[in-house]
């Protein structure tokens, strides 16, 4: 079901988040706002090594891989959180200006989403 | 699980809030609110370094409640929680049963939690509202209050779905 189409409307998406994030950090010769991608590009790596490290098919065994799947999605969560306050933070402390923030904000979330719905479409090649 | 009931009320979990898809929902929230109290913190911090008028900055005692929090945190949600009622099935109260270890060590944890909220309120009065600081001034110390609210509302977040998780799996057990 998700064809060359989607593949092609996903780059599309990523590449403007690119745009966005590097003409947030370019055109005020600032370049603080390129932390959002590496933040966004590490957001989904703690749940994919998390569900590595876990074992989900035994039910009666006492959590054993419980403990790792959590740390996992509270590191995601971070991450996502982290991405758009770190902006938020460079704004107030007026290290960048707010029309960098907003634009720095909208592209991480651009390439998140990106990262997001290609890991989604393209799951069920790949499990089980 | 009747015979056992501890409290006389019995209020039923209502059935949303019972399932896999809350709990997992839950850990990703405290996540981020963890994440939002420590930015909150950590912008106090860079504020005072930048874009500071004044001569008051965050100094290592503004930085010890914060720290006495995400600790407790880590004690409170490292433990196995399934230990805490393992007392049941020891013959003796003090027979090397590591319910009350687990206990102790929760007690810690809640302690240097609740610690970490009480310094940061200590740390608002004494440093800036005792010399009525004017606001910018004072944000620095609100945001340490609300820093250590979140990161306290955050591990309440984690608790509670990772009790979900027992109720789920006593169902499937059962």
């Amino acid at each position: 079901m998700a064809g060359i189409k989607t593949i092609i409307g996903l780059s599309f998406i990523l590449a403007i988040g690119f745009l966005l994030v590097i003409l947030s950090s370019a055109l005020f010769q600032n370049y603080l706002p390129l932390l959002v991608v590496a933040t966004y590009v590490l957001a989904p790596l703690p749940n994919a090594i998390a569900g590595r490290c876990s074992q989900p098919d035994d039910i009666l065994g006492d959590g054993n891989g419980g403990g790792i799947v959590d740390f996992g999605r509270f590191m995601t969560g971070f991450l996502v959180v982290m991405g758009v306050a770190l902006p938020v933070l460079f704004a107030h402390c007026q290290l960048i200006t707010v029309a960098a923030m907003f634009m720095s904000i909208i592209g991480g979330l651009l390439i998140y989403g990106t990262i997001i719905s290609f890991t989604m479409f393209f799951q069920e090649e790949t499990d089980f | 699980m009747d015979g056992n009931r501890l409290w006389r009320f019995h209020i039923p979990k209502p059935d949303w809030l019972n399932s896999q898809y809350m709990r997992t929902a839950g850990v990703y929230a405290a996540g981020g609110l963890f994440s939002l109290g420590f930015f909150f913190f950590l912008d106090a911090a860079v504020f005072s370094k930048t874009a500071n008028a004044s001569n008051i900055h965050i100094k290592f005692v503004d930085w010890i409640p914060i720290i006495c929090s995400a600790f407790g945190m880590l004690v409170i949600n490292s433990i196995e929680k399934s230990q805490l009622t393992s007392e049941a099935f020891s013959p003796s109260r003090w027979d090397g049963g590591t319910a009350w270890k687990a206990r102790l060590v929760l007690f810690l944890g809640f302690a240097l939690m609740a610690g970490g909220l009480a310094g940061s309120v200590t740390v608002l009065t004494l440093k800036y509202l005792v010399p009525k600081y004017p606001f910018p001034t004072m944000y620095l110390g609100v945001a340490n209050v609300i820093s250590n609210s979140l990161i306290m509302l955050s591990s309440a977040v984690l608790w509670v779905s990772q009790n979900i998780e027992d109720d789920f799996q006593y169902n499937l057990s059962l």
